[in-house]
């Protein structure tokens, strides 16, 4: 017990000094964008192929499901409320955390392990401004866009699964897919990854930047970084999504 | 020290742990400016934690540490940053950033430390560099197509790329075979007879040792068991010092 609670306050610790140093320049606008091309650009297709599978297997099954009650119509409303809402913003985090959170654990992992981090020390450069904070930043800005691309490939999926069955033209399944979705019911959930990002670049940067145990401990910073920050997203789900409801009362159905 | 300049490096009954075990235990030594100071001694015994507390990679549990008399034990990290322009650190594994090629390694440390340099001289100096090591013609290559001996060469023009008083070496030849370890030492030797650079040299290999250290000191169980030149050393009442320094002879 005692060495969670250790766990908890030293990334507190962890995450008080990224805050204090956000905002100190040198900032490294560079390796911002690098790390936003990594987090980001480069974790597109994976995030495309998984919500268009998402988008079809969802309506698939909600479609079976109305046809009973008569309100197939409403399919691609509920489609669109469903990625919104929760499917984008969650499974966009989820994929972060497994694909660009184990990278940053096991990348800053052997950096200290190979004595990369004291390289840059010496060279009296500073390492947490140069290797943390970027990854922090760049996981809270690519996160967002994701999500919006998750939501887009999620609809189209949707629409095909529909296609193959119906006739529904595509601007009739845009219409009703936006009929109900006002954009406090967007814009919210949506901007709530972006402390997913945080969170997700936060833990992973702390399990990589401090790891003390040579190459073993690269990967178990992979490991704990996708468990810890996959875990952290979804209870912190939970707070934003009764935070937004308060917020925006007439998001809450 | 030589005629009231101050040393180099100078440590003052400095102590260190590590999770209750005593690495270092009231460990005093000075290296004057343009002296070679080779550090020996069994595995686990400090030696590489001396190199890391000289730059402020560690602190100490107690004692003072200076460098070129300023003492660095509790100094805050900007003016820690500026001590350290002042050192350069071969460290054991070279530690040449994965992610950027032999060049921009040699580049990082110009590119973001002195006043903003026209990219045409930041490449001069870099080739200069690499030429100096005889990496001329692989300035392209990243790190991991690399032979051991190679990166320790990179990581020693990167050490030496904003010519420091003080270069801290830890482990040079370690893993080399005899012909690569020489040419390190031949390398060493250049930088010391050319710069006036003070030196401050772990290894095991104590015929290294002989060949670069005007003075050698010996480190066991936490204390500076002996100091002294190779001849002083093999006199020496401590039966594992004749032994270390047998090996050489």
């Amino acid at each position: 017990m005692r060495s969670y609670l250790d766990f908890i306050g030293n990334i507190g610790l962890f995450a008080l000094r990224a805050a204090r140093r956000v905002l100190v320049p040198p900032f490294e606008f560079q390796m911002i964008l690098r790390q936003i091309e990594v987090a980001g650009w480069k974790s597109l297709p994976l995030v495309l192929a998984s919500g268009l599978a998402l988008g079809l297997v969802l309506a698939l099954h909600t479609r079976t499901s109305l046809v009973q009650f008569g309100a197939e119509a409403e399919m691609p409303a509920i489609q669109s409320l469903a990625f919104f809402n929760e499917i984008g913003p969650l499974l966009a985090g989820l994929l972060m955390a497994g694909r660009v959170g184990a990278g940053i654990g096991a990348e800053l992992a052997n950096m200290r392990a190979t004595e990369q981090i004291d390289a840059i020390e010496v060279l009296s450069m500073d390492s947490f401004k140069l290797l943390v904070i970027p990854r922090i930043i760049a996981c809270s800005i690519a996160l967002p866009i994701l999500t919006v691309c998750m939501d887009v490939m999620g609809l189209a999926g949707g629409y095909f699964a529909e296609r193959a069955t119906t006739d529904l033209s595509i601007q009739l399944y845009i219409s009703r897919a936006f009929h109900s979705v006002s954009w406090a019911a967007f814009v919210p959930p949506t901007l709530k990854t972006a402390i997913f990002g945080a969170v997700i670049g936060l833990i992973s940067s702390y399990l990589g930047y401090t790891t003390d145990e040579g190459a073993e401990g690269v990967g178990r910073a992979a490991t704990n970084s996708v468990v810890i920050s996959s875990l952290a997203i979804i209870l912190i789900d939970v707070v934003l999504v009764k935070a937004i409801f308060f917020l925006f009362p007439e998001t809450a159905i | 020290m030589n005629g009231g300049t101050p040393p180099a490096i100078a440590f003052r009954e400095v102590s260190r742990s590590f999770g209750g075990r005593t690495i270092l235990n009231n460990v005093s030594f000075e290296v004057a400016p343009g002296e070679a100071f080779c550090l020996i001694g069994r595995s686990g015994m400090g030696k590489s934690v001396t190199l890391r507390l000289t730059i402020g990679l560690i602190q100490p549990d107690s004692g003072a540490i200076s460098v070129h008399n300023d003492n660095i034990v509790g100094m805050d990290e900007e003016a820690l940053s500026k001590v350290r322009s002042q050192i350069g650190f071969l460290f054991q594994s070279a530690a040449l950033f994965d992610s950027f090629s032999l060049h921009d390694n040699l580049a990082v440390p110009l590119k973001r430390l002195r006043e903003k340099k026209p990219d045409e001289e930041i490449e001069s100096i870099v080739q200069k560099s690499l030429d100096d090591v005889g990496l001329g013609k692989d300035g392209h290559k990243m790190p991991a197509e690399l032979s051991g001996g190679m990166r320790k060469r990179a990581g020693l023009a990167r050490a030496l790329m904003l010519s420091p008083s003080i270069l801290l070496v830890d482990e040079p030849v370690s893993g080399l075979d005899r012909v690569t370890a020489s040419e390190i030492d031949d390398l060493l030797l250049r930088v010391r007879k050319r710069d006036n650079t003070a030196m401050v040299i772990v290894t095991h290999d104590t015929r290294e040792a002989r060949r670069i250290g005007d003075r050698i000191g010996v480190l066991d169980n936490g204390h500076l068991i002996a100091v002294g030149g190779i001849d002083e050393l093999a006199k020496n009442e401590n039966a594992l010092v004749r032994a270390l320094v047998s090996e050489a002879q």
